[in-house]
């Protein structure tokens, strides 16, 4: 039967290589993370459906006092990382867009605050 | 070699991103007004009003509205609380905590009032005092829930200055259209907005 290339691959590295290509990896993610929410607009979002279940379209409109354009340009791509998910639904017969924190995105943010905490007590031992 | 300035700037930097993040949050956690609790407490005061108006408890205006204050209190109380197990939202978290300090200094000074007035025998304030001062409390209120609760506060003002000026007559009117039927309409109002259109 013939094996994956990279499975072989990762078969024949040594164990100590694999916990190191992971890290490689979360490091990734973070920076990632860090790249998209360097936009003020997108970590407060990120904060916000970190606190509620779901917020819907004009919620986070109102919250963030943005238009209609720029908010779904933020939305998307948090959507397109796969940090929230958005599902459309109708209330009274009016379209209904609502916003999640996605469990990948919540465990970026949690990562994230650790890192800024980090960054803060690291500096103010100094 | 990075200077200690730098490292300030990045300590200043995460402190910041760590602040934003904390009022998004708290943004978005604004205490939920249930339409239920309003429209309870609203019920409890025209049963009240009702009640004093009868020729026989005329008299006993204080100790029915004294009554009907706590029963009202302890029903919207419980009520909140159901709706905050229903969304799993902790109690005593920071929005409902900056809701109690919002109203208690007014029910507190109400209380007073209530003692001071009672005791010096200058019972026509009373009503108005509670009126002004559970206005006030609401329009306190209305930062950390939503608008409309300042513009329910504004109507409650505006009843309270009536009855300080209106002679003891109308009193029991002007209560029980401020804890009575603003309470109602308010509820309905609340009701509607959420499950008449849905945001």
């Amino acid at each position: 039967m013939a094996v994956p290339a990279d499975a072989r691959k990762r078969a024949e590295e040594p164990p100590a290589a694999r916990p190191r290509r992971a890290g490689v990896r979360a490091r990734q993610e973070d920076a990632r993370f860090e790249r998209l929410v360097y936009e003020r607009v997108r970590l407060g979002m990120m904060g916000a459906l970190a606190a509620r279940d779901e917020l819907s379209f004009s919620e986070l409109k109102e919250l963030f006092q943005v238009s209609d354009g720029n908010l779904s340009a933020h939305a998307r791509k948090l959507e397109e990382a796969g940090y929230v998910s958005c599902s459309k639904s109708f209330a009274d017969r009016r379209p209904r867009t609502a916003y999640r924190l996605t469990p990948t995105g919540r465990s970026a943010l949690n990562r994230y605050l650790d890192h800024v905490e980090a960054v803060i007590r690291a500096t103010r031992r100094r | 070699m990075s200077s200690g300035s730098s490292t300030v700037t990045l300590d200043a930097h995460a402190a910041a991103n760590l602040r934003y993040i904390r009022s998004s949050m708290q943004a978005a956690t604004t205490v939920p007004v249930p339409g239920a609790a309003a429209l309870t407490m609203g019920v409890i005061g025209l049963t009240a009003a009702a009640i004093v108006a009868t020729d026989a408890m005329q008299g006993s205006w204080l100790p029915v509205w004294l009554t009907a204050a706590v029963v009202a209190a302890v029903a919207g109380s419980l009520i909140m609380a159901r709706q905050y197990a229903l969304r799993d939202l902790p109690l005593l978290a920071a929005p409902l905590r900056k809701l109690l300090l919002c109203l208690l200094p007014g029910f507190f000074a109400g209380a007073v009032l209530t003692v001071a007035d009672f005791t010096y025998g200058n019972l026509h304030a009373i009503p108005g005092s509670w009126l002004l001062l559970y206005g006030c409390a609401l329009i306190a209120a209305s930062a950390p829930t939503a608008a409309s609760v300042g513009w329910l506060g504004t109507a409650f003002v505006a009843l309270g200055i009536g009855a300080l000026i209106l002679p003891d007559a109308v009193q029991n009117l002007l209560l029980g259209t401020g804890f009575g039927a603003l309470h109602v309409l308010f509820g309905i109002f609340i009701f509607e907005r959420r499950h008449g259109r849905a945001g």
